[in-house]
């Protein structure tokens, strides 16, 4: 092959590259490498199923602004990435945090506390960090039912019903999700949860006092806006709103065995008892 | 077309994507809370292992150091998943490469580091998909 040629070939690879890993949201042709460009046509229309509801079967991932290291508008900090910030209620985009779960949530991005975000143990990340964590997802949609899959380690059924929550005494991690259609839009309604996984990894907080309700509304065949409302009266003055879009992509799950080799957790565990140690000389 | 030449395209390729993208990374902890910003090392040695894993993948180099002695790094990158999604593959690092190395040391002093870049001998880089926001860009 020529010279020129091939330096066609590593520029077309590098465009094709660069434009697949850019927040589109058309969809890519499948690629093992990451995927290939999105085209430049308008957005395909919204898929239905048979009976009419939107059809939204396919591999997602959120545009999430990382989330997963705040959920505030805030600038990167050292090792924490920045966040675009996805709070659309309250207006000015600042979580309305009660005193003492703000002193907690800043008291969680410190070091010492880093060993207690369950996912830092391999546990799943709960109602809706599982949407914004930084992995793609797969919904799948058998009559009845809408099922997300999460590569990092968690799926959730969500069952279309108008069934009521589960006891009270149960709390999950997911928690209890019932789901119904208005319109084009997928409304899941969440309590029971457990109230031990944190928002995000800056540990933004919520308790198992939380009731969440999600909208799934598909805005073409390629893209989901995704909003959730959490009412947690415990740690907030008023019920919260985030929103952003989900992205259909070309790709597939792969296996997340995250308890293969997690050798993070005593590293993290060390700098814990670390702190603990040298606070309790002080005392 | 030379392999020589075909691998430093796909290099240059990952290359500019890495440097011109957001990609998600794959942390599952807060690296602040193990890696300390204070730390920042830069390390040559020769590669021992690589271990595709999850959740995060590591590389295991050999540093000789100053009086001699050899000291096995353990350095962490992202998840197996997002290196093959970055386009990493097996035969990008096989053992005896010598790779150059930055990030930042584990707060605990051993020898672990949470890496961004990695240099090889010729100048290529393959970056790390660190969740470090600096680690996003060369």
């Amino acid at each position: 092959m020529k010279r020129s040629s091939a330096v066609l070939i590593g520029i077309m690879l590098a465009g094709t590259i660069l434009v697949a890993m850019a927040p589109q949201p058309g969809v890519a042709q499948r690629g093992n490498r990451g995927g290939a460009a999105a085209p430049a046509t308008p957005p395909r229309p919204i898929r239905r199923m048979p009976d009419g509801k939107p059809d939204l079967t396919g591999m997602y991932q959120a545009d999430a602004g990382g989330s997963n290291y705040g959920l505030e508008n805030k600038p990167g900090d050292g090792l924490i990435p920045g966040s675009r910030g996805v709070v659309v209620d309250p207006p000015d985009g600042i979580l309305p945090y009660q005193p003492w779960a703000r002193a907690e949530r800043n008291e969680r991005v410190l070091p010492h506390r880093g060993y207690d975000d369950s996912t830092a143990h391999c546990f799943m990340g709960g109602v809706p960090r599982a949407l914004y964590t930084p992995s793609p997802f797969q919904i799948i949609q058998p009559p009845g039912f809408v099922l997300l899959l999460f590569e990092r380690m968690n799926w959730r059924q969500l069952e279309i019903s108008d069934r009521p929550h589960i006891a009270d005494d149960i709390r999950l991690w997911n928690g209890d999700s019932v789901a119904r259609w208005e319109g084009d839009t997928l409304v899941v309604d969440t309590k029971n949860m457990n109230g031990q996984a944190w928002l995000n990894e800056v540990g933004d907080v919520m308790t198992h006092d939380a009731k969440i309700v999600e909208r799934f509304t598909p805005v073409s065949g390629d893209r989901i806006t995704y909003s959730a409302t959490v009412t947690d009266m415990l740690a907030y003055t008023r019920p919260w709103t985030i929103q952003m879009n989900l992205n259909r992509q070309d790709d597939e799950l792969l296996e997340a065995a995250c308890h293969e080799d997690n050798g993070d957790l005593p590293h993290l565990k060390d700098v814990r008892d670390e702190y603990r140690a040298k606070n309790k000389k002080e005392k | 077309m030379s392999k020589r030449m075909n691998t430093t395209l796909i290099l240059a390729g990952l290359l500019a994507a890495t440097v011109a993208t957001a990609v998600p990374v794959l942390a599952h902890h807060s690296f602040a809370a193990e890696f300390d910003t204070n730390k920042p090392v830069k390390i040559t040695g020769k590669l021992t292992m690589m271990k595709w894993a999850n959740p995060h993948a590591w590389i295991y180099i050999d540093v000789v150091g100053a009086d001699g002695k050899v000291t096995n790094w353990a350095l962490e990158t992202s998840a197996a998943n997002s290196l093959l999604r970055r386009g990493w593959r097996k035969e990008d690092l096989p053992a005896g490469t010598v790779l150059v190395v930055e990030g930042w040391q584990a707060r605990n002093g051993s020898p672990t580091a949470n890496i961004t870049s990695v240099t090889f001998q010729d100048g290529k880089r393959l970056f790390a998909g660190s969740s470090n926001p600096a680690a996003r860009e060369p």
